[in-house]
């Protein structure tokens, strides 16, 4: 009691006025009463912190919200959490605490703590240094807060597992379709379902309520339904002139019947679908749980029901077992159920219907609707998979494109052509790391690719001119060491020749009475050269500066240093790209491919090299994750990015340093897993410790002198890869 | 010479078509002969078979990435008064009257196998340069190979010129109840369990080219099927003998155990 007191003699000491001193009285004897006396007394010292940040508005709000948080939490270290996690939020975003707080309940009940601490994060890093768009975002006014909300509390969504569902559902049926996610927003009411066409299928991103290692087997027991449709349906059933009703027991009998005949040949699918089927055989009749219940009933044969309805489908499915492959038969059973239903005068509401169990889909792949009788809900997913259809058949039909399509980079869209060339158009999306919350955000920043500006044709020839002592020197130095020459190996334990020389050696041994040398063969080996190499350039604004030794800017150098590594690189036939980056915020990294790997170094790509100009920042990570995503498909066994920078990443919309370094840092890390090593060439840099933190210190180097950079560039690749 | 070269027992073999029929044929006019199909299919089973039926011996050798002509046709050895040569497999089945099965040829490098070029035309010849002998090929001397087309990228196939001195015969997986009949009798388990191990490995196969290389080959199935002979439930069989060895990559073997678990 007493340390109560002395936390609200403190209060009132502090000028919050009287007001907030009684509502914090009344809102910290709830939080005792739910949580303990503890954490009501150290809100005290968390309601202060919020209102000297955000004012006496958020500290009422605050006062509203702790009993609520105290509740749903029900632990006293969570609401721990969540009093501290309030008290650094509200000094990030403080115009945004209130309406934080005043959705307490709803974002408790969504999220747990840390979950809503990601969120909270997601949502000031989303907004940068922009206060009005990180007040849309807290408001939910921006879409992105809603999503991101949905993506932090479900947990395993489809797509974190879409690949091996993918993979499950083409091993079981031989089937490949697209598999697309649910638009957000449109199917949030109760009935989520997944929807398939002809070649698509559309799958929720998550089921609602469901999670972990349930929704796991949701989506493979929906995938797997699927698939049985596909594989056994038929065509399409005419609507003609059947009623709401009629078309969701036709429908309910042919998922019956395919669900049956995938059984027959996969006998534990029935493990899998029975488990969803929780329909039980009492409460009320209304028509949709009559339809869970037949549901059940024709797939579990433990199941009794004592409703006469349901035991006249059962036994009208399963009197035609001799007939399944007809689908045909879903339409005469269902009809005969249909009428029955219609005779006893049941409701039933086409609106509010979703079908049952959850796994089965909404059956509109198994209707031919005609074009103007579609009902609402059902015409735009449709509409909407005509046209993903037709889009796919739009695309050329590229070899890569069809081999994206089984990568796990498969969103990866292809451009459409762009209005502006300087603007760029989205290729895809990359993750980035966020030190603090401790995640990786998947889809977090744009990659704009930007087409290549070609830049004075005179640039090749200078270049040449410019260079011509160290590109012959280079030249000459790659034929000497050209590799994949076979090379001689004398004095070999095996080999397909004598070696002579060693062969006299042993006689003269053996004559003489010494124990011979037994290894006089010789071979020969060709010395194998498997590497790919991806150069990165660095043209942010401050690759613009002009540098004391030289007084030209920086990137004129680097662009003459690229030129002749190039030469090297296309000299030893190693296969290279060259690209350059810089951007503008996470939704504009602006990605400037010069040149990739199936093409050969020519003219038009040191053109392109001439045109590159500098300009705003440096979001290194995700570069470095773009361009590793390109490398990763290289087959050579060893990979290499050799990025050439001139300083630490930074980007408008990241207040905090640290952010990029560390994103950076974990992208380097994660390519390393992947077998991609990430060299950095630093020029003219300033902060060795941080290059190193990012890079590791063996994988970076300093160029001082950038009258160098040329001669160096190109020997510390030769020595580097050699 | 080529006694221990010799089949004695009947190897099993179970047909799947007429080509017992065209490999004895071919082997009648003396025809080199390729084996394409996947692995595990049955292609070594059905030369040794042919080999016990021909009653010949067969020499088998093994193709690899570093193995060179030498490795095929002999070298020259040391022995105390100096060198003396030796035969390499392919040398003894041509001087004796052997089928010399070269398997995964695709394997060996393309310049080592150009040494059989003068084997398989009407020549019937085998240069020992080196030792500057010519070898006339016995009578009973035929060359098979066999070859896996999916296995490998195209960076690895046969050169125009050997292919086209070859006739060639097609293995694949057999159909489902042959397969079946295959795994029963092999590992000596009931029909029904066969069933189901072939039902799981079908599927596996439509994941070809989608994330595997190559589906459960009848040779995985019929290890399973030993498995669960000696005691160990289908489950972890298909875990030890199919999963497992076919992928590293924890996506598909988390969609192929899910396929056991829907099949069995």
């Amino acid at each position: 009691m007493a340390p109560w007191l002395r936390a609200r003699r403190k209060l009132d000491g502090a000028g919050y006025g009287e007001a907030l001193c009684q509502t914090y009285a009344r809102a910290s004897i709830t939080v005792a009463s739910e949580v303990g006396p503890e954490p009501a007394i150290e809100m005290a010292d968390t309601l202060s912190a919020v209102t000297i940040k955000s004012g006496l508005q958020a500290g009422a709000h605050f006062c509203e919200a702790a009993p609520i948080a105290a509740r749903l939490l029900k632990n006293f270290q969570r609401f721990r959490a969540w009093l501290s996690l309030m008290q650094r939020f509200a000094a990030l975003a403080p115009e945004s605490v209130v309406p934080v707080l005043s959705r307490t309940d709803a974002l408790i009940a969504e999220l747990n703590v840390s979950q809503l601490e990601a969120w909270l994060l997601a949502g000031v890093r989303l907004s940068g240094v922009d206060v009005e768009k990180r007040l849309a975002f807290f408001t939910f006014e921006a879409p992105e807060a809603a999503r991101l909300l949905d993506r932090e509390s479900k947990g395993i969504g489809f797509f974190d597992m879409d690949r091996r569902l993918r993979a499950y559902l083409s091993a079981l049926f031989g089937v490949h379709p697209v598999i697309r996610e649910a638009p957000p927003g449109r199917h949030d009411g109760s009935g989520r379902r997944s929807s398939f066409g002809e070649s698509f299928i559309q799958m929720p991103g998550h089921y609602r309520g469901v999670r972990g290692p349930e929704s796991e087997m949701l989506f493979r027991a929906a995938l797997a339904h699927i698939g049985a449709h596909l594989r056994f349906g038929g065509r399409r059933f005419a609507l003609g002139q059947l009623k709401p009703l009629q078309v969701a027991v036709v429908s309910l009998i042919e998922d019956a019947r395919v669900e049956h005949l995938a059984m027959a040949e996969m006998p534990g699918l029935r493990r899998l679908w029975t488990a969803f089927h929780v329909a039980e055989a009492s409460g009320a009749l209304t028509a949709e749980s009559r339809f869970a219940r037949l549901s059940r009933a024709l797939i579990d044969p433990d199941f009794e029901d004592i409703d006469g309805w349901v035991r006249k489908g059962r036994e009208l499915f399963f009197a035609a077992k001799d007939k399944w492959h007809d689908p045909a038969i879903s339409r005469s059973i269902g009809n005969l159920l249909g009428n029955d239903l219609g005779q006893l005068r049941i409701q039933f509401n086409a609106k509010s219907y979703a079908v049952q169990p959850l796994y089965r889909d909404d059956n509109l792949g198994l209707w031919a609707f005609p074009e103007d009788a579609a009902p609402e809900e059902c015409s735009d997913v449709i509409v909407e998979g005509a046209r993903a259809t037709q889009g796919d058949d739009a695309l050329p039909p590229d070899k890569e494109r069809e081999e994206t399509d089984r990568d796990p980079d498969a969103d990866r869209v292809k451009p459409i052509p762009p209005k502006d060339p300087t603007q760029g158009v989205a290729i895809a999306r990359q993750s980035e790391y966020d030190y603090e919350a401790r995640v990786e955000r998947p889809d977090w920043v744009t990659i704009h690719a930007v087409a290549p500006q070609a830049g004075a044709a005179s640039y090749d020839r200078e270049v040449r001119q410019r260079y011509q002592a160290l590109i012959a020197r280079i030249t000459e130095l790659v034929r000497a060491t050209r590799v994949g020459r076979p090379e001689r190996l004398k004095k070999q334990q095996e080999g397909e020749t004598l070696d002579l020389d060693a062969c006299i050696e042993a006689v003269r041994d053996m004559r003489s009475g010494f124990l011979p040398d037994l290894r006089v063969y010789q071979a020969r080996q060709a010395r194998h050269r498997d590497l790919s190499v991806s150069v990165l350039l660095d043209i942010s604004a401050s690759t613009g500066d002009p540098v004391g030794d030289v007084g030209v800017p920086i990137i004129d150098v680097l662009r003459d240093a690229t030129v002749v590594l190039a030469h090297a690189m296309a000299e030893l036939r190693d296969p290279f790209s060259i690209a350059a980056f810089n951007s503008n915020g996470r939704d504009d990294v602006r990605y400037t491919q010069i040149k990739n790997f199936a093409e050969p170094f020519t003219r038009a790509a040191t053109a392109a090299l001439a045109g590159i100009k500098p300009g705003y920042s440096t979001r290194l990570g995700a570069a470095l994750r773009e361009t590793g995503s390109q490398l990763a498909r290289q087959p050579s066994h060893r990979r290499l990015i050799l990025l050439i920078s001139d300083g630490e990443p930074s980007d408008i919309d990241c207040p905090d340093p640290k952010y990029l370094v560390e994103d950076a840092r974990r992208a380097v890390q994660t390519l390393a897993g992947q077998g991609i090593n990430v060299f950095s060439v630093q020029v003219g840099s300033r902060d060795r410790e941080t290059e190193e933190r990012i890079f590791g210190r063996r994988n970076i180097v300093h160029i001082n002198s950038i009258a160098e950079l040329p001669e160096k560039l190109s020997f510390l690749y030769l020595r580097l890869t050699a | 010479m080529l006694d221990g070269y010799m089949i004695e027992t009947e190897p099993y073999y179970r047909p799947t078509g007429n080509e017992v029929d065209l490999f004895a044929a071919a082997y009648a006019a003396r025809l080199p002969a390729m084996l394409k199909g996947p692995t595990g299919c049955g292609k070594t089973r059905f030369i040794e078979h042919m080999a016990w039926r021909l009653k010949r011996p067969i020499v088998t050798i093994s193709c690899h990435e570093d193995m060179t002509a030498s490795d095929l046709v002999g070298r020259f050895l040391l022995d105390p008064n100096g060198t003396v040569w030796a035969d390499g497999p392919l040398t003894l089945a041509v001087r004796h009257g052997a089928i010399c099965y070269l398997d995964e040829v695709v394997e060996a490098r393309q310049d080592t196998t150009v040494v059989i070029h003068a084997l398989t035309d009407d020549r019937r010849i085998l240069p020992l340069e080196k030792k500057g002998e010519l070898v006339q090929a016995h009578p009973d001397f035929q060359l098979v190979i066999s070859y896996n087309p999916g296995y490998q990228s195209v960076l690895k196939d046969l050169k125009e010129s050997t292919k086209q001195r070859f006739c060639a015969l097609d293995f694949g997986y057999p159909d489902p109840s042959v397969e079946t009949e295959i795994v029963a009798s092999e590992a000596n388990i009931d029909n029904s369990t066969a069933h189901t191990l072939v039902e799981i490995a079908r599927r596996s196969r439509n994941l070809r080219g989608q994330g595997l290389n190559e589906g459960a080959s009848t040779r995985m199935l019929i290890s399973a099927g030993h498995l669960i002979k000696a005691g160990v439930p289908i489950g972890e069989a298909c875990t030890v003998a199919l999963i497992v060895p076919i992928t590293d990559d924890p996506d598909m073997r988390d969609a192929l155990s899910n396929v056991v678990a829907a099949c069995a």
